[in-house]
Parts: C-alpha cells; sequence; structure tokens
C-alpha cells in the first residue's frame, strides 16, 4: 500500500514553476531518494511534503487519504512525520533537551521521554552528550542530533534533506547506517534527496532524477543507471568515475590501480574490482606543481571549459585517456588565466574519494 | 579629601540616574518586548503587496523612532505634562516620573526594534523546525521566542545604555533640580557650566564606568553567542 | 512548559516596584509644602540660591525646587502653570508678564553687577571713571587710533544686550564692520575674559564670572563700576492663584515674604565670592529701588509685610 501519493503536483514561487506535474508514490517501507542538481525542486517537494508549504496544484495522499490544510489535520498529520532540514537548526539548549522537544510537544511523560531520547542518542551514536549544549557541537554531531530529533517520535514517514551534505566520511557512514537501520528495522518509510549517486545506489529502494522542477527518470538504480545521459549525468556525480583493482597498503589505505599506470590512493580498505568517484569539487588545481599533503597528484592539460555561473568546470586529460572534471570558482579560474590546452596540476585527497563496489 | 556632602550628592545623583533609567527600561521592555516579539513572529510578508507594504512602513516608523532626538521626545513630553497641557491635571512636570516616561518613550522604539530583529531572524528556521517536529503554532512561537532571547537581552542592555547617557529629554521634562531630578549627565552639563570640574569629572567617571560595564555585558553576551 | 509563569513573576515584580515607586513618591511629595521657583541660570549658577534654599527649607519645612533656565524661558514656565514665583531680571517681560494678569506683586529684590575690566596699563584712561558710557567713548577713540580693543561677547546674551545699549548712549550702533578694533568672539563670559587677557583688550563682565576667573587673569583688573546702567536688579513675582488656582501659593508667598524680610536680606548681603559680595538687598532700600525701576517699592513691601501665609 503506497504510504504516500503525490498527484500531479505543481509549485509556483515568485512567478517561478518550481515543481511541474510531478507524479510518484512511495510505498510503505520504501526507502525513496530524489536525486538532482541545485534548484531542481527537492527541497521544495520536501517541505511540501513535510505540509510546510502547499501546492498550488495537484495534491497529496498520506495513507490513501487526501491532505487538506486545515490547521489541525496539519498537525495530526505532521505527528507522523519526522524531517531533517538541509540546514542543521538546533534549539540553543542541551543535546537531551534538543532531543525530548518533539515529545515534550506530545506531552510525552517524564520516564518515556527520558528512555526514548537515551535509546534514540544511542542509535544515532551521541550516547554520553546528553549535557552538552547542541549548539556547541560539531556539523557532525549537530546533524545526528537533528536526525535524533526526527526519529525519537518513531515517525511513519521519515524525510531528509541533503542529510550527508556536508559532513566527512565517518558521520556519513554513520548516517547512512542509521537509515539503513531504520528502514530495516522499524519498516520507516523514508524520502531523501542527495546529491551523491554512490550514496542513492547504496540506500534507495528506488530513486528518481528530479530536474528543472520535473522528474525525468525514476525506477530502480538498475532500471534507470543506463539511461542517463547529458546533464543528468553530471548532477547525478557520474564525472570523476573509475574502474580499477584495488589493493590495500601498508599505511591501511588503499592504491586502485585504473588502468594505464595510473594510481589513485584511497582511504578505505577493499581489495579486488571497485568503482571509484571523486567529486569535481574536491580537487585542487594549480597552473604550478603543488607541494600538498593531498596523496593524489597529477599533471595534466585542459581539453574542455563549460562556464556554469559562479564555477567553472575542467576537463583536465592526465594522459592516457583518463580525464578528471574539476570545478573551481569562477574568481580563481580568472585568476589563474587558464585557457583551452593550458598545462595545469591537480591534486586531492585520499579521503576524498568515494567507492562503490557493488557497481560494475 | 573631599567633603561628606560632596559624595552625599554624588550619590544622590548616581542612583537617580539608575532609578530613571533602570524604571524606563523595565516598563520599556514590559511593553517593548511583547510588541517586538508579536511583530517579529507575525511576519508582514504575504503575498499582497499591502501585506509587504504594511510591512516596510513599520519597519521604517519602528527604525526612525529608534533614532529619535531625545530633545524632540523632551519637548513633546514636556508640552504634554505642563500645567497648561493636556496631561497637566497629572501634577507630574519636574519630577523623576516625568523623566522616566521621556526615556521611555526613548528606549520602548530601541527595545521593539531589537527584539523584532533577533525574533525575526530566527523566526523562519525555528519555527518550522518546531512545527515539523510536531509543536503547536503557539509551542512554536514560545521556542522562538527562547531561541531569541540573547537578541533580547542586547535590546534591553542598548536601551539601557542609551537612557543613562541621555541629557537632552530628561533636562527639559525633569528640570535639573538639585536632589530631586539631578542625573549624572544632567549634573555633568551643570557642573561644567560651573566650572566645577572635580564634580563634573567625577560624575563623568562614573557614567563612563557604567557605559564600561554596559559594554562589557554586550560583548560578553555576543562572544558567547559567536562560541556557538 | 514553565515559561509564561516565569514571565508572569517577572511582570508582577516590576508592576509591584513601579507602584510602590510611584506611591513613594506621592508619599514623600505630600510630606512638605513643595515650591516650584523659577529663575534665572545667572542667580542660580552664581551659588546665591544653593547657599539661601537650605536655610528657608529647614525653617519652614518646605523644599524649593528651582528650575534654572533664560529669563524668557523662566517666564515661559510660569506662564504655562508649572512654577510658582519666579525670580528674573528683564523689566520689559516682567512688566509684561505683570500687566496680563500671569503674575502678581512683582518687587525688587536685589541687584548684582557687571563691571569694565581691562589691561593694567589702561591704554583708554578710563580707571575711575563714574560713566560707563563715557568709559566706553574713550575706548572707541583709542581703538580707532589703533591703541585699544574691545572683545564682545557677541552671542546675544544678557550681558551682550548690555553692551549694545551702551554703544548705543555713545552713538555707535553698528560696530563691526569697520573697527578692526572690536572683536566680537561669539563666546561665553569666561573664554571672553581669557581672549581679553591674552589681547590686553577692554571688556564687559558680570561681576561673579569676573570673581570666579580673577586668579588666572593677571594683567586685567576692574576699572570702571557702580554706574546704574551697570547694576542688573532681579525681581520676584508670585503666579496669578486666581489663574493657577493648582499652583502653591502659600508657599510661593512664603518663600517670596522671607526673601524680603530682614534676614533674608541681611542672607544675601553676607552671601560672597573670594571674599566679595555678589549680590546687593534693595527689597528695603526703597530709594534704590525706585531708581533702578521699581516704582511700587514701597507699596509692595507693605502688602507682603501684611500677609501672614
Amino acid at each position: 500500500m503506497p504510504k504516500v501519493e503525490v498527484q500531479n503536483l505543481s509549485k509556483e514561487y515568485a512567478g517561478r514553476q518550481v515543481l511541474k506535474d510531478v507524479t510518484f508514490s512511495v510505498q510503505s517501507g520504501e526507502l525513496f531518494v530524489l536525486v538532482g542538481p541545485n534548484g531542481a525542486g527537492k527541497t521544495t517537494l520536501l517541505r511540501i511534503l513535510d505540509l510546510l508549504d502547499e501546492p498550488t496544484s495537484g495534491k497529496i495522499l498520506f495513507d490513501g487519504e487526501i491532505v487538506n490544510y486545515s490547521a489541525k489535520n496539519k498537525a495530526a498529520l505532521r505527528r507522523k512525520i519526522g524531517m531533517v532540514f538541509q540546514q542543521t537548526v538546533l534549539f540553543n539548549m542541551s543535546v537531551f533537551d534538543n532531543v525530548a522537544y518533539p515529545l515534550k510537544v506530545r506531552n510525552e511523560s517524564e520516564r518515556n521521554i527520558e528512555q526514548k531520547v537515551k535509546k534514540t542518542l544511542e542509535l544515532v551514536q551521541l550516547n554520553g552528550f546528553e549535557r552538552k549544549n547542541a549548539l556547541a557541537l560539531s556539523g557532525g554531531e549537530a546533524q545526528r542530533v537533528a536526525i535524533a530529533q526526527a526519529l525519537v517520535i518513531e515517525p511513519e514517514l521519515l524525510l531528509l534533506d541533503e542529510p550527508t551534505a556536508n559532513l566527512d566520511p565517518r558521520n556519513v557512514s554513520i548516517v547512512e547506517e542509521v537509515l539503513s537501520y531504520v528502514n530495516r528495522e522499524r519498516k520507516t518509510t523514508i524520502v531523501m534527496t542527495t546529491h551523491n549517486m554512490f550514496q542513492a545506489e547504496n540506500l534507495a529502494d528506488r530513486l528518481a532524477f528530479l530536474n528543472e522542477g520535473k522528474i525525468e527518470l525514476m525506477g530502480t538504480f538498475q532500471e534507470i543507471f543506463g539511461k542517463l545521459s547529458g546533464p543528468i549525468k553530471s548532477f547525478a556525480r557520474m564525472e570523476n568515475v573509475f574502474h580499477g583493482s584495488s589493493k590495500i597498503t601498508a599505511e591501511g589505505t588503499s592504491i586502485v590501480d585504473i588502468g594505464s599506470g595510473l594510481q589513485i590512493e584511497a582511504a578505505f580498505n577493499e581489495v579486488g574490482n571497485v568503482t571509484l568517484h571523486v567529486p569535481p569539487e574536491d580537487i585542487i588545481l594549480s597552473v604550478r606543481p603543488l607541494i600538498s599533503s593531498a596523496r593524489n597528484t597529477f599533471e595534466g592539460k585542459i581539453t574542455q571549459i563549460s562556464d556554469m555561473g559562479h564555477v567553472v568546470k575542467l576537463k583536465v586529460d592526465v594522459g592516457a585517456n583518463k580525464n578528471f572534471t574539476v570545478q573551481i570558482t569562477k574568481r580563481s579560474f580568472n585568476e589563474m588565466q587558464l585557457n583551452i590546452d593550458s598545462k595545469v596540476y591537480i591534486a586531492f585527497k585520499a579521503s576524498s574519494v568515494q567507492v562503490n563496489y557493488h557497481l560494475t | 579629601m573631599f567633603k561628606d556632602a560632596f559624595w552625599q550628592e554624588i550619590l544622590n545623583i548616581t542612583l537617580l540616574s539608575l532609578r530613571v533609567s533602570g524604571m524606563a527600561v523595565l516598563i520599556g521592555a514590559l511593553i517593548g518586548i511583547p510588541v517586538g516579539a508579536l511583530l517579529g513572529l507575525k511576519q508582514f510578508k504575504g503575498k499582497r503587496t499591502v501585506m509587504r507594504f504594511v510591512d516596510i512602513m513599520l519597519k521604517s516608523i519602528i527604525n526612525t523612532f529608534m533614532g529619535l532626538p531625545p530633545v524632540v521626545v523632551g519637548l513633546t513630553v514636556y508640552l504634554l505634562l505642563t500645567a497648561s497641557g493636556p496631561l497637566g491635571w497629572l501634577g507630574i512636570l519636574y519630577t523623576p516620573t516625568a523623566m522616566i516616561i521621556t526615556q521611555l518613550i526613548m528606549v520602548v522604539p530601541i527595545i521593539i526594534g531589537v527584539t523584532m530583529s533577533a525574533v525575526g531572524s530566527v523566526e523562519k528556521s525555528i519555527r518550522e523546525k518546531a512545527l515539523s517536529l510536531g509543536a503547536t503554532e503557539t509551542q512554536a512561537a514560545w521556542l522562538v521566542l527562547r531561541e531569541a532571547r540573547m537578541g533580547v537581552l542586547t535590546s534591553i542592555i542598548a536601551a539601557f545604555g542609551a537612557a543613562i547617557s541621555e541629557v537632552g529629554g530628561i533636562m527639559i521634562t525633569g528640570g535639573n533640580i538639585r536632589w530631586w531630578t539631578r542625573t549624572l549627565t544632567t549634573a555633568i552639563v551643570i557642573e561644567t557650566e560651573l566650572g566645577n570640574f572635580t564634580m563634573a569629572l567625577t560624575l563623568g567617571a562614573i557614567l563612563l564606568s557604567m557605559a564600561f560595564i554596559i559594554n562589557l555585558a554586550l560583548t560578553i553576551v555576543q562572544v558567547k553567542e559567536a562560541r556557538r | 512548559m514553565k515559561k509564561p509563569s516565569k514571565i508572569l513573576i517577572a511582570i508582577i515584580t516590576v508592576a509591584v516596584t513601579l507602584i510602590s515607586t510611584l506611591a513613594y513618591e506621592q508619599y514623600a511629595g505630600s510630606q512638605k509644602s513643595i515650591i516650584m521657583l523659577a529663575t534665572t541660570t545667572s542667580t542660580y549658577d552664581s551659588g546665591l540660591l544653593d547657599y539661601l534654599m537650605p536655610i528657608f527649607q529647614s525653617k519652614f519645612n518646605a523644599e524649593v525646587r528651582i528650575i534654572s533656565v533664560g529669563t524668557g524661558q523662566a517666564i515661559e514656565t510660569a506662564k504655562r502653570g508649572d512654577a510658582d514665583l519666579i525670580l528674573v531680571h528683564s523689566r520689559q517681560l516682567e512688566l509684561e508678564f505683570v500687566n496680563s494678569t500671569y503674575g502678581i506683586h512683582r518687587v525688587g529684590v536685589m541687584y548684582n553687577d557687571f563691571v569694565i575690566i581691562g589691561p593694567i596699563s589702561d591704554p583708554a584712561g578710563i580707571n575711575g571713571l563714574r560713566s560707563a558710557a563715557e568709559a566706553f567713548r574713550r575706548i572707541a577713540e583709542e581703538g580707532a587710533e589703533g591703541n585699544a580693543q574691545f572683545i564682545s561677547r557677541a552671542d546675544k546674551s544678557g550681558t551682550h544686550m548690555l553692551e549694545l545699549s551702551i554703544w548705543k548712549k555713545v552713538g555707535l550702533t553698528s560696530l563691526k564692520k569697520t573697527q578692526t578694533w572690536y572683536i566680537e568672539a561669539g563666546a561665553g563670559m569666561g573664554t571672553v575674559l581669557r581672549m581679553a587677557n591674552e589681547k590686553k583688550a577692554y571688556t564687559l563682565t558680570d561681576r561673579a564670572t569676573w570673581l570666579s576667573f580673577k586668579n588666572q587673569l593677571a594683567d586685567l583688573r576692574v576699572l570702571v563700576e557702580g554706574d546704574v546702567v551697570l547694576l542688573n536688579p532681579y525681581a520676584i513675582i508670585l503666579v496669578n492663584p486666581e489663574r493657577y488656582p493648582q499652583r502653591n501659593y502659600k508657599g510661593a508667598l512664603m518663600l517670596a515674604k522671607w526673601m524680603m524680610s530682614e534676614e533674608g536680606q541681611n542672607l544675601i548681603a553676607n552671601f560672597k565670592k573670594e571674599g566679595e559680595p555678589l549680590f546687593k538687598p534693595i527689597a528695603r532700600n526703597i530709594e534704590l529701588a525706585h531708581m533702578l525701576g521699581f516704582p511700587e517699592q514701597e507699596n509692595e513691601l507693605a502688602w507682603y509685610d501684611a500677609q501672614n501665609p
């Protein structure tokens, strides 16, 4: 039975069509991922699902019932939904009180609150943080508190807007574990957005590509992978994807031979065939040889320049028919006076390398 | 070194200053915080042009009143309270009460304005977050106020700082009567005029240290906020 | 949630404090007869009232609240009904005030005086002259020769007005444009005195300020004093009780009567700065009072003496 059905949903904001005739449904217990570039309408769609915004046209059904936007109905429905915003907003109080807040507004007993908060903080691996002020936490910890706030009420539907954006790999893996756990064990229906194609593939039962307010593709990863092309491929982070075989080094990192004598060092422990992804914005570019702590450095020349507004994407040929896409700001681009065929040096950290070993 | 009477008068002046400005800020907070909070919570940012117009007008008016020249306030209050004025029957011209009213008019817009922007700056994110966590509109509003508390505190400190150093308004409505309505600032004016520089400088030092304490408190609040 | 109750407690606390303060003010005020005296800055700044009022207050269990402002504003304050009596020095404004029934029983209390000061060398030779006008004439003559300078306040103060009226007597009405010896300072008395000391120039000053600054002005001395035009008489006027029934007429009468009593007049005569008296009493010196513009002095004095508030 579908948990959420979205039918012909459109949303206009200040004269701009943010969502155009969006239709999809999410099954109960399903983990549904929305992928798309910035401005595609992902956040707006999640806000509408959390009843914070009303659609201009179209309708939403929860458990088969059409949502009406009376204050009472909204409040009742919201109590079944947990939402994690893209920008982490925590309250200026202790971690415990932050996580207890959703229970307090539901007038739960002190004992229940104590128990549930404890259990939820353990789930996000923040036990021991109860007394800390939530505003004094690191980004990753804060995001986990925000997730705990959404989870503490054991929601029927969990909405997450870019839950792992800007987190370090350790926090990303904790968050991903938590999401798989509640989806698997509690059968919580999850709708989340992400930029990260690998994350989508790892977590999603089904995914949808949202571009310019429209769903362009929807289905399981296997169903749609072959259909990716052009702009979708770009925002789905299908750039800088390399296949190779991995060996573990003495330092505990991995060296991946991607062919033609090129090697990439990555901060994971995998042996055998792997698929790697290096985010274009994690790559440092310079016109002089780099002296840097980054473990991977390559020399190459620019073969393509795409102006994307405030950023510029460059294709750098490092030889042996291998290209890296590098994203730099317009300002650095202008300062370095780059052109086609400019000789450049690129570098990235071992920890920037993402791996997906299911994909072959 | 100094005669007892000298220090007695300084104590009297200092206490009156604190009483007048403190009372003005206290009453100002009782009026200004709820109004500022309400204006901050009630975002006049509707789709309709009328609402946006109301919002712009309201903010411009509050900002104008935040910078009211004290002498203009003083003159207005004087004309209201003078025996032949509309509120003359109260008989409170040239009393500390008149001075409190004068400063009240000056501090209320400051408290409203700063509270409004403090509440307004957290309003959207906190309110939405609270609602999405299942809070009712009322519960969400309380949480917004709670989260804006440092801003509200700032507004009170700023208002007190403005009040304690104000001179033009209370000079007119208080009359600068010795032992009765003479405050630190008005005393500095008259003692300077009389060439009693020892007295003027002593009072100035007291005023300066008060300003310092106020700024210290403000800075501590801000540093605490920034660390988060 | 607990927050609303905390706020409620805060509101109640503040309200209680507020009400008790206001109540205290009312109570404290009701104990004594409060007399509101509007006067000029010159009387107040001299320190005379701070010297006189404590004596009056303890004797009559009254509290005198003094508003010291410019003469015009002091009269305006009384006209609005915000004062019980006035102590001012502007004959024309005083007479207007009485004639339009705002005030009653105008009476002369005391006078202070202006002096012409100048360099010890006295190039214009005015030392010891009895006539201020004659002194000004000589300064102008020597000034035209380039031997003397005169510094004017040029700030439309009472002192400046008096200076201009003396120049008028000499026949000089537009001084600034042609005469380089005539310096317009546009400053307060203290500043002008210091300038006169630097430039070895003449100027007109009230005696109180002169006495305050005398020690810093080694090259200056008083050259002319005592001319009637240099005398500055102060009047007391009661606010008309029929017009302002809410005012403390009884208290005002009490204070005025005391100021004109033998005791009050002697105290005024004994008030000194740097060993010199600043004000001379005239309430009981009928002849002098007549000369200084109080033709009804003996009748008013008799009226005050007959009152028994």
